[in-house]
């Protein structure tokens, strides 16, 4: 018996632009299981929201099958409504003016939630997210990681089979995501709604995915689990060091990803030497006149693994 | 059906809300729309009065006109302000569009009570009490006949409005026009209904009978609640047509509309 | 000297980069215009002249009113309020020279790209097709010119008054909002205030509204010299009052902070 949320076939999209077709996505295939926690990642213009607006049936694909809850999403955009939740990082689905409970209610009417199930629900999510002392409060006077929590309860507040998140940890402060994560997690795991999440945030991946997509120009890359992801580039980190003077750098534990006049990017493992050990070394045989410590970004990890690279080079 | 209404009702009355918390603006709102139907109700009362009648109708019959065509353009734009051209651009534009479209409503109804705007509010209401006030002038008994009448004329105005206002928002997807032709359509028609059709020559009745029927529907109906006959050349049925019409502006306006998003969805602008 | 004349070009260059928003506004005192006429043609068919006007007056009146139309409502009229509130406007008044004069000129540029565009061919157009009562010598065009020219500098006069409420309230729409009827009333925009009552004509006569559109259309129509006092007699007035009211306005920001 198939309990496949989403299904993905040779799904492409074409658009015409003033410098001719581009082809956002080029044939992608994969497949949801309901109760999948599924990280959804790429560089920017790789094709991920235009994935996701065709999932979600406000696009027309231009060839290939999509079907979600069993129903193609452009045929039948307002009955997938009713069973998919959509929450967008930078935009609001709240009624800005309005103080948040009466959000609520909205949401209940226009998704016939019956009155009773629907306050019920509204106070455990209170709860969970700690929104009572905010349901007064007019949804334009919450702040960035308020307004998150309560754009995720009107979200789920109509127990939707599936759950697209956009960006929702973004400009929130190490506090508020994990609010948000502890609560995706528990959605995911008590009710097992299907959740996408796009993002760029690689914490959120590891720590709340069970399965990762990468696409990149339109064409899925990486399809499998987190946990390869998280032994390989999870611990990586990166210094970058500016030289006094721009001399070769060659330390123990770290590899040169790239040099420019005379700054010098250092990736190691943080599992296998600490930070402050590495800058101690350097420190010992450099004069540095600045140095900063990065995580590596999504783009990085894009193309080592188009690359085929499983691990960082030593 | 009912059911659906009582939602698209919810989100109007939660725009409103959202809307009062300035309510003296709002108010003033409200009272300055009105009291420009009423300036431009009291000038054409001011010339007429000089004239001593246009067309062979005396002034009072005039401000019916006046009236009928103020309270159906209020009526439409009501409901009708958010699918103006700026507006829906804005909205295609920004990807608030999007948005619309992942809820488990029509797109049009979201839209249209996305925002209740009370100045149409007040120019509606002061029309009506431009009718009311027109008819008593006039020597107008009010029969149940009558009345339908001049509502008829007030929905189907109102519903050809719509319409234009409809087709436009569905052209706003596809490319970007200038609202301005609207707006000539839906103030420059509701000047031209507000005289007696025989005043005009033969360019601006056609106008006036098959390009903007805002004409149509509010003079014909008009002629009925004053026991008038129409001038010499217009043909009797066209009476039958008022309502036809002012439906199939209406259904042609959806067309676009619904044309209008299928373009959205394929192209994804 | 110079600087005026750069700040008029740039006014000037600013409002004609407006095209669509041209033909558009072309359009609309288009259809206006020609249903007003109708109007009037059929209210004169059985009368010469009424309150001292006759059709060719009425005629005039119609198409002076759909030229000036953008001149007067300009649509810009907000531009000046919201740098006020914004405290964009503060940067203009710390400027050396002339504040007001700067303004003037400016927007003299754009209103004069607006008569250019649209005032001047409306008019013109509508004097081919119709039988307006238009100055017929090279001498009584310039004096319409200079009268159409003094309209557009009272209607910024107007608009700087009506814009620097907003150095003392943020509500000054809603004060504009309600008193707006009766400027489009006084001001003959609705009907010509000839036709007014005597008691009403005598009050409205003796208003700065006067010289937006009445008084043009008598310079065109054949009474140019009272006209154009009057015209005159108020942007002085008009002058000394807005620079009174920037002189306030400036003491209260150096003492509020804006």
């Amino acid at each position: 018996m198939t309990n496949r949320v989403i299904e993905v076939e040779g799904l492409r999209k074409r658009f015409r632009t003033r410098r001719g077709p581009v082809e956002a996505v080029a044939g992608i295939d994969f497949q949801v299981r309901a109760g999948e926690f599924v990280g959804y990642a790429g560089p920017n213009g790789a094709g991920k929201s235009t994935t996701v607006k065709m999932m979600s049936g406000i696009l027309l694909p231009s060839g290939g099958r999509v079907e979600v809850c069993g129903m193609v999403p452009y045929r039948e955009r307002k009955r997938l409504a009713r069973r998919m939740g959509v929450v967008f990082g930078q935009r609001t689905q709240l009624w800005w003016d309005l103080p948040l409970e009466e959000s609520f209610e909205l949401v209940g009417h226009l998704y016939r939630i019956p009155a009773a199930e629907r306050v019920a629900r509204l106070r455990r999510l209170e709860e969970v997210l700690a929104l009572g002392p905010l349901l007064a409060v007019p949804v334009r006077s919450l702040s960035l990681g308020q307004r998150m929590r309560a754009e995720l309860a009107a979200a789920v507040l109509p127990s939707p089979e599936v759950l697209f998140l956009d960006e929702p940890t973004i400009g929130l402060d190490v506090e508020a995501k994990a609010a948000v994560r502890d609560f995706l997690r528990e959605l995911n795991r008590d009710e097992g709604t299907t959740v996408i999440l796009t993002t760029h945030d690689l914490d959120d991946i590891t720590r709340l995915c069970s399965r990762l997509m990468i696409i990149d120009h339109g064409r899925l890359i990486y399809d499998g689990s987190v946990e390869a992801l998280r032994t390989a580039y999870g611990t990586t980190r990166v210094l970058v060091v500016d030289l006094a003077e721009d001399e070769p750098v060659q330390l123990a534990g770290a590899v040169l990803a790239r040099a420019e006049g005379r700054r010098r990017w250092l990736e190691f493992a943080r599992d296998e030497v600490s930070a402050a050990e590495l800058i101690a070394r350097l420190l010992a045989g450099h004069e540095v006149a600045d140095l900063t410590l990065e995580e590596p970004d999504i783009e990085d990890i894009v193309r080592r693994i188009y690359r085929g690279e499983t691990r960082p080079r030593r | 059906m009912a059911e659906h209404a009582r939602v698209y009702l919810r989100l109007a009355a939660a725009s409103v809300r959202s809307t009062a918390r300035r309510p003296a603006y709002l108010a003033a709102r409200t009272v300055a729309a009105a009291l420009i139907v009423a300036i431009e109700v009291a000038g054409v009362v001011l010339m007429l009065d000089r004239f001593g009648s246009i067309g062979g109708w005396r002034p009072p019959e005039v401000v019916l006109l006046f009236g009928l065509a103020f309270t159906a353009q209020g009526l439409a734009l009501v409901f009708g302000d958010t699918l103006e051209a700026d507006k829906m651009s804005e909205l295609v534009r920004r990807g608030t569009f999007d948005q619309v479209l992942t809820r488990p409503a029509s797109p049009l109804g979201w839209v249209v009570t996305s925002y209740v705007d009370t100045r149409f509010l007040g120019r509606m209401l002061a029309g009506a009490a431009t009718v009311v006030w027109a008819t008593d002038r006039a020597g107008v008994t009010w029969t149940p006949g009558r009345a339908g009448l001049a509502a008829l004329a007030v929905a189907c105005a109102a519903a050809i409005i719509f319409g234009v206002l409809l087709a436009a928002a569905g052209f706003t997807f596809v490319t970007v026009q200038a609202s301005e032709a609207v707006n000539v359509f839906i103030y420059g028609g509701q000047y031209l209904a507000s005289y007696p059709m025989q005043i005009y020559g033969s360019v601006l009745r056609f106008m006036f009978v098959w390009v903007v029927p805002l004409g149509l529907a509010i003079y014909v109906p008009a002629l009925g609640v004053l026991g008038r006959q129409g001038p010499p050349g217009l043909p009797g049925w066209l009476a039958w047509l008022v309502a036809p019409v002012a439906g199939a502006f209406l259904a042609l306006g959806g067309l676009a509309w619904r044309a209008g998003i299928r373009h959205y969805v394929g192209t994804g602008s | 000297m110079r600087a005026y004349l750069a700040l008029l070009r740039a006014g000037f260059r600013r409002q004609t980069s407006y095209r669509l928003a041209l033909a558009a506004g072309l359009a609309t005192n288009a259809f206006f215009g020609v249903v007003r006429t109708a109007v009037f043609y059929a209210l004169y068919r059985e009368r010469d002249q009424v309150a001292g006007l006759d059709v060719a007056d009425a005629l005039t009146y119609v198409w002076v009113l759909e030229g000036l139309f953008a001149v007067v409502w300009a649509p810009w009229f907000w531009e000046l309020a919201e740098a006020i509130r914004s405290g964009e406007f503060v940067a203009e008044l710390l400027r050396p020279g002339d504040p007001y004069l700067r303004l003037l000129v400016f927007d003299l540029g754009r209103t004069l790209s607006v008569l250019a565009t649209r005032t001047v061919p409306t008019l013109t157009v509508a004097s081919l097709l119709l039988p307006l009562r238009l100055p017929g010598t090279l001498g009584g065009l310039a004096l319409l010119g200079a009268s159409l020219v003094l309209a557009a500098v009272v209607s910024f006069q107007l608009r700087f008054l009506f814009g620097s409420a907003a150095f003392w309230t943020p509500d000054y729409r809603s004060l504009f909002m309600l008193v707006f009827p009766v400027l489009w009333l006084a001001s003959g925009f609705v009907v010509p205030v000839d036709f007014f009552p005597a008691p009403l004509r005598a009050l409205v006569d003796w208003s700065p509204l006067i010289p937006l559109l009445m008084a043009p259309v008598r310079v065109a129509t054949g009474a140019a010299g009272v006209a154009l006092a009057t015209q005159v007699a108020w942007v002085a007035t008009l002058l000394l009052a807005g620079r009174l009211v920037l002189a306030l306005a400036s003491r209260r920001l150096v003492i509020h902070g804006g």
